[in-house]
């Protein structure tokens, strides 16, 4: 299954939003393909419900890295560990990074980060299938032909091919933060640039459905709804008290 | 260490009273306050050992990061791996992660299984996978997979396991089979199932041993869908629409974004039908699932509206004159004029006042559909189905369709020949082949639901257990594979737990599982079963493309430890019961058994038809058209050899096979054509079996007429008006009992607090995170079991205040609630219990599950969730016996 490209290909992505079921099967593509570990993402769909009953809508928005030209995490690396491949790819190199969590902290769109005990990851548009003629494997799986990637040199290119016919509608999330990013969205709510977590990484918990009707990005404890307090007993078991719901 | 009482709701369950003793009341609380002590694994486990000690440091220590950290972070040492794809060979095989059984054609690397992708040639699903089916690799190296044969050393569902040989194991299954035989009483051998997908093999073992006791999950899941396609039809089960063609595409209640059975192949194209073809999308639900929420219209009806909501529709079509008459006196068994005066009782006005919506969006909705037609295609699932009048409702919404014209058209209502009968016609069975069993059992077919094996076996699976309790069957060995009934039937942990602990009731119980599940603890035997990645098999389904296909399931990588598929212990023990049952199982394995089948292929494809499945995956018919309007295609001259042309009324008759003849055509347009698959060959809106099974059963209410008439659900008729519906509904990444053990599916959804209407929880003085105690009732009407209307239990749960559901109606989500199937399943972060059915050297430890559950709630996580189908009741629908899941009448309290 290889893509039309060119020798030189400049990777690109755009995803016709409206078309999004919010099956999350891009991001179990991506967690399988690069054993990311539970709690951490390289992709992830964020879901918001909104309307009064009975017009209720919701929306979806996958994100992933946005390889952006104008990188934040390259410039805030102190190690040099990232920088872009020749496709137009940002990427880490695993063995000067030093785990300083700088790129977390630069990074608008929680696309990169690290924990205290391994590197930086993110998503490179799976380069090691990229490379070798397969499509990312978020691409690949997607059941609602959501994303259209593929070499912006090369005109008859999926990517290529849409932003011919549906370019002038497409934007990219968070224009504010100029990054110029490689990767485009068509048909999304604007308002859910809010769920997406400046210079911190993505929260578990906004996996949560209590979330799906915020717009908020992050959610320490006393945000989150506690369905259990939980007690260690001096003999190292659990107990649990009347179960307490927070604000 | 008991972790339960934060993570699991208190459930009490309270037994109907007519037959109950007082004593009986006081075992059954006693039965599952010993389930509550329980924490998971810990009285299956024996000492901690060297494995886990290993294991706690490995995850513990910080060890420094030096060059490739990639192989430090993971213990499994491919914590940043890359898949070298240069490396990888592709084997084409068939996801089981639902029901869909997509195609898939996944990558080994060095002998692991690295990742699944679709398989492109597959016509359904293409190079397309849900989560998931993404999630499949974890399967296989699951930490927590059975490895080895395991016999009860304890009290039955305390937990004590001691292993022993596949010989010792297939020796006492057989040796208590033979006894069941030489005793005459064959029925009382039984195989219960859930998603099985291996229906002919187990019904070759069970007719060689001579047992009709299949005992199955349809009337959970489908069957009055499927009744109502049979009967309108007479074809097949299942229809096909044709999203990608259409027009309008009106959903009564399937929610095909998430979980609808066909889900990835219908979304696909009515997300292309949407907005490659413009097509309107609508749907009818009670609760705004993402299918809902992303439709162009939700309409939200009282549950068990939906037949009311499509005959107002369809009443509006008619009476503007929208309706195609045409159609309708050539292929409609009630031609347009009678069918009009017919359906002049359900205006829109009326059908408001029973579904909700408004009299004018039925009329403008019914008139847009009918617009459309052709292409315009109206379908149901669970949504419509699964309710006491889903049969008729199901029924209303496929008239909806001839009504317009659209059956079989492009873009419309389309269906072929019933995809079952495909791969036994093409990959024939090897000779002999044993002939269907003489036994009966009450059990497997119950006399109370007559359409239920009329025509397929479906069963009435949620009878079973309360079958065996009273005593209209009985068993002396009970087999079960992929089912986890405690979790997934109704009053599962209380009426199910009851029967499966009971030895009298059961006395023997051999459980075939992957994982430690909730059957496999109440079992008295464990055989670690193969993963769907691990196995052999043939699948098929309605093929969206409208041809008939057959997949094939084979090994992508062979099963770890001592794990032997199903199907391959089910012919050892036909090798070793008698040489009467051996002789139907000449065959080495279930590899042999496949090669020997797909030699039916190899002249259709000039090649070895075994090579070409394993090559391919699938084979598609490619010698037919399309199945368009299969009603009109026309007969053959081979086929009208012989035949007899009613001169008067265009019917062709023609002997059968017994000698008998039968109706099996239809003169149109001067031409013979095969028409319907039904008694009259035309669509049947009208059905004299229906009627003479209703007059039977003493069923007198209007859903036994013969008409898909409306009729009210008695324990809905009945309510009080602080009363609430209470209905259940799927995930988009689990199914009902078999994905919460998958660490990617539950780290997504592992928590299911109860939906309610923001209007109706701010009249309760209720808000996200308060919990209310849930009580619901047994049900009222025909056919069902004693105590209507009285408390069956209740449920302590938290609510999730939402704008996206009915103000009368509560939702819970089927799945979750795990008590077993490990760590990400319990939502319980830590090392895995070193324990002697584990096996570091075949499926090591994973850093995910001993270190990274982020949802324990002793993490500040919101933990596994709750198990509602506890405290929903057994209640068959009439005839056709579906289990009424979404006519739970329940009222609710703050705690």
């Amino acid at each position: 299954m290889s893509m039309p490209r060119t020798a030189n290909p400049r990777w690109k992505l755009a995803l016709d939003v409206e078309r999004c079921i919010g099956c999350h099967a891009c991001s179990v593509a991506c967690k399988v393909e690069n054993n990311v570990p539970l709690g951490r993402y390289r992709t992830k769909v964020y879901y918001w419900e909104h309307g009064h009953y009975p017009k209720v809508t919701r929306n979806f928005l996958p994100t992933l890295c946005m390889q952006c030209e104008d990188a934040p995490c390259l410039k805030a690396c102190p190690n040099d560990a990232i920088d872009h491949d020749a496709r137009g790819v940002v990427r880490i190199d695993a063995d000067r990074c030093e785990n300083a969590g700088k790129c977390e902290s630069a990074c608008p769109y929680a696309a990169i980060g690290c924990d205290d005990n391994d590197i930086a990851d993110k998503c490179d548009f799976c380069a090691h299938r990229t490379e070798v003629g397969m499509e990312p494997a978020c691409v690949e799986t997607c059941p609602a032909e959501v994303f259209h990637f593929g070499d912006a040199n090369h005109p008859e290119s999926p990517y290529s091919l849409f932003m011919k016919k549906y370019g002038k509608e497409t934007a990219v999330l968070k224009p504010e933060e100029k990054t110029k990013p490689s990767v485009s969205y068509r048909g999304h709510a604007k308002e859910m640039e809010k769920k997406i977590p400046k210079g911190k990484l993505h929260d578990p918990y906004s996996y949560e459905i209590e979330t799906w009707t915020a717009l908020e990005s992050q959610f320490p404890p006393p945000k989150r709804v506690m369905w259990a307090k939980v007690v260690r007993t001096a003999d190292g078991s659990f107990t649990n008290d009347k179960p307490e719901a927070q604000a | 260490m008991s972790l339960d009482k934060f993570k699991r709701p208190k459930i009490v369950v309270t037994p109907p009273t007519p037959p109950q003793s007082a004593s009986r009341r006081s075992v059954m609380k006693q039965g599952l306050a010993a389930l509550a002590t329980l924490a998971v694994g810990e009285t299956i486990w024996l000492t901690p050992g060297v494995a886990e000690a290993a294991t706690q440091e490995c995850c513990i220590t910080k060890k420094p990061l030096i060059g490739q950290r990639a192989a430090i972070r993971r213990i499994s040492g491919d914590g940043r791996r890359k898949n070298d794809y240069t490396k990888a060979k592709i084997i084409k095989s068939v996801c089981l992660n639902c029901s869909t059984v997509c195609g898939i054609q996944a990558y080994v690397i060095d002998g692991k299984l690295v990742k699944v992708g679709g398989n492109p040639e597959d016509p359904n699903n293409g190079k397309s996978l849900c989560a998931k089916g993404q999630s499949g690799p974890t399967i296989n190296t699951y930490a927590e997979r059975m490895l080895y044969p395991l016999k009860r050393v304890g009290v039955r569902g305390e937990g004590k396991w001691k292993r022993i040989t596949w010989d010792e194991a297939y020796d006492e299954m057989a040796r208590r089979m033979r006894k069941a035989i030489d005793e005459g009483k064959p029925e009382e051998i039984a195989i219960q199932i859930g998603r099985s997908r291996i229906a002919e093999e187990m019904t070759r073992f069970l007719n060689a041993i001579g047992s009709p006791s299949l005992f199955n999950h349809r009337a959970l899941c489908s069957s009055n869908k499927r009744a109502a396609n049979y009967v309108c039809l007479g074809e097949t089960d299942w229809e096909t629409g044709d999203f990608a063609n259409s027009k309008y595409i009106l959903n009564f209640g399937t929610n095909l974004y998430e979980a609808h059975q066909g889900a990835i192949h219908v979304a696909k194209r009515v997300i292309k039908g949407r907005f490659d073809n413009g097509a309107k999308f609508v749907t009818v639900d009670v609760r705004c699932s993402n299918t809902a929420g992303r439709s162009d219209e939700w309409l939200c009806n009282t549950p068990g509206s939906e037949g009311a909501l499509a005959l107002g529709m369809g009443n509006a079509i008619m009476m503007a004159g929208k309706h195609d008459a045409k159609w309708l006196d050539t292929w409609s068994n009630v031609n347009a004029a009678d069918l009009k005066k017919w359906i002049a009782q359900y205006t829109p006005e009326w059908a408001e006042g029973v579904t909700g919506i408004a009299a004018k969006d039925i009329r403008r909705i019914g008139l847009e559909f009918a617009a459309a037609a052709p292409a315009a295609v109206a379908f149901t699932n669970r949504g419509s189905g699964a309710h006491y009048n889903g049969f008729n409702n199901d029924r209303a919404v496929i008239l909806l369709n001839a009504i317009v014209g659209s059956l079989g058209a492009v873009g419309g209502y389309c269906y072929g020949e019933e995809p079952t009968r495909v791969p036994p016609r093409v990959f024939p069975n090897p000779q002999p082949i044993p002939p269907s069993p003489k036994a009966k059992s009450a059990i497997e077919n119950p006399e109370e639901w007559p359409l239920a094996n009329k025509w397929q076996r479906m069963k009435v699976g949620q009878i079973v257990y309360r079958g065996l309790k009273e005593g209209r069957g009985k068993v002396q060995v009970y087999l079960s594979y992929t089912v986890a009934a405690p979790q997934t039937w109704p009053e599962g942990r209380s009426l199910t737990v009851d029967v499966l602990k009971d030895e009298k009731l059961v006395p023997f119980h051999a459980c075939s599982d992957v994982v430690y599940s909730e059957q496999a603890h109440y079992a008295d035997m464990i055989l670690p079963d193969a993963s769907y990645m691990e196995r052999w098999g043939f699948d098929t389904r309605n093929n969206m493309e409208l041809r008939d296909y057959v997949t094939l399931r084979q090994p992508i990588i062979p099963p770890p430890g001592e794990c032997v598929s199903f199907v391959d212990v089910m012919i050892q023990l036909g090798k070793r019961i008698s040489p009467e049952t051996a002789k139907y199982f000449a065959f080495k394995d279930h590899e042999e058994w496949m090669k020997l089948r797909c030699a039916g292929l190899t002249a259709r494809v000039g090649e070895d038809g075994f090579e070409y499945m394993k090559k391919h995956g699938v084979w598609q018919d490619m010698s037919k058209p399309k199945y368009y309007a299969l009603y009109g295609w026309e007969l053959s001259a081979a086929q009208m050899k012989d035949a007899r042309v009613d001169e008067k009324t265009g019917d062709i008759f023609k002997a059968n096979a017994a000698g008998k003849e039968a109706k099996i055509g239809l003169m149109v347009d001067g031409k013979p054509r095969r028409g319907f698959a039904t008694p009259s060959r035309k669509f049947s809106v009208y059905h004299e079996d229906i009627e003479a099974a209703a007059k039977e059963r003493k069923f007198d209410e209007d859903g036994g007429k013969g008409m898909p008439e409306y009729f009210p659900i008695p324990s809905i008729a009945k309510m009080k008006p602080e009363q609430l519906h209470l209905v259940t509904f799927k995930w988009n990444v689990h199914t009902q009992g078999r994905t919460q053990s998958q660490k990617f599916l539950s780290e997504i959804v592992h928590h299911n607090p109860m939906w309610i209407n923001a209007k109706t929880a701010s009249e309760r003085n209720l808000k996200t995170g308060d919990w209310v105690e849930i009580t619901t009732y047994r049900p009222h009407g025909h056919a069902m079991g004693p105590g209507a209307g009285e408390v069956l239990g209740t449920a302590v749960i938290p609510v999730w205040v939402t704008e996206g559901i009915h103000p009368r109606v509560l939702a819970v989500s089927n799945t979750l609630g795990n008590l077993f199937h490990g760590r990400a399943a319990t939502a319980t972060n830590g090392a895995r219990q070193d324990l002697p059915v584990w096996n570091d050297s075949l499926v090591s430890e994973d850093q995910d599950l001993s270190e990274d559950i982020w949802w324990d709630p002793r993490r500040g996580g919101t933990g596994s969730g709750y198990n509602i189908n506890a405290i929903l009741p057994i209640q068959p629908a009439p005839l056709v016996g579906m289990q009424g899941w979404y006519d739970t009448v329940c009222s609710i309290r703050k705690v």
